[in-house]
């Protein structure tokens, strides 16, 4: 039987769908009888989104046009 | 009922783990535009960089945490790209060949840096007991805060900060798979790890950040 600890070990590779049958099985039975680690996967799980939203960066158009014409200078020499 | 009710979730909190945006934007615009700059069509090429400058520049800034280094990674990614343009043959689609050419640029300034890695034990994990139960039981849930529409400044400064703190190695690892939705393989490769040691790697950074916004809630 799983604890709250092995459970979130495997984490990664239950979401992942790559989790082995057995261990899945185990986790799947933590999962039912625990609400703490419902709210941990849940929270998991967002984690990346949140994370990729909070970095995404764009590149300033200053920049883009810098960049344009550094290519344009290389290119056009060959 | 109510375990009835937990199966369900943990179904549903399965089936929404997000799907790597990397194959979404690869659209027939690339194949055309490509086929045109293969043939020397610079305007064509110009155009390419334009659909894909923005994430290769946000995966330089992410990577190196330098303006500067990103200008030249960004600068350097196209540049190469366009000296192999020949050689490709689309069995991957542009804009992720694109930007593993990017995320190996980043690499390598990363490696110039001669960083020294931190320890792993500064890595924050959760605390369990002696039983391995969870020692403090979350709060709040909050993952439906990742679907707002405007995310909280002050949350994504935090996020920005944990994310510096990662252990190199870590970083990187989370950065590629989670931000730029590169695969296992793909990283694997260009960080010369094995896979599980990408998803241990990734687990922890995980782990660590998941830490982070959990405190920024709970403590608001």
């Amino acid at each position: 039987m799983f604890n709250c600890k092995d459970s979130i070990d495997f984490l990664l590779e239950y979401l992942d769908g790559t989790l082995p049958e057995t261990e899945a099985r185990q986790l799947h039975e933590h999962l039912t009888g625990c609400f703490p680690c419902i709210d941990f996967l849940r929270t998991y799980r967002a984690t990346p989104k949140l994370c990729k939203r909070a970095l995404a960066k764009a590149m300033p158009e200053e920049l883009a046009q810098k960049l344009k014409g550094f290519l344009r200078a290389k290119l056009e020499k060959k | 009922m109510t375990t009835d009710r937990n199966v369900e979730t943990v179904r549903q909190a399965q089936s929404q783990m997000e799907t790597p945006p990397t194959a979404v934007l690869e659209p027939r615009q690339d194949q055309a535009l490509l086929t045109l700059a293969q043939g020397g069509d610079m305007a064509a090429f110009e155009s390419l960089v334009n659909l894909h400058q923005d994430r290769v520049y946000g995966l330089a800034l992410k990577m190196t945490r330098s303006d500067a280094d990103a200008a030249e990674i960004a600068q350097d990614t196209f540049l190469s790209a366009y000296q192999h343009l020949a050689e490709f043959r689309g069995e991957a689609a542009f804009g992720s060949w694109v930007h593993r050419i990017a995320a190996n640029h980043a690499l390598m300034r990363l490696r110039h840096r001669k960083v020294v890695a931190e320890a792993e034990g500064q890595l924050s994990d959760p605390e369990f007991t002696e039983r391995g139960s969870l020692a403090h039981y979350p709060q709040s849930d909050w993952s439906r805060r990742a679907d707002e529409k405007v995310l909280d400044q002050e949350l994504g400064e935090a996020i920005q900060q944990a994310t510096d703190k990662l252990p190199e190695g870590y970083r990187e690892v989370f950065l590629l798979k989670d931000a730029e939705g590169m695969s296992y393989e793909e990283i694997a490769q260009i960080m010369a790890l094995s896979v599980p040691a990408v998803k241990s790697r990734l687990h922890r950074a995980r782990l660590a950040l998941r830490e982070t916004i959990d405190a920024f809630y709970n403590e608001k």
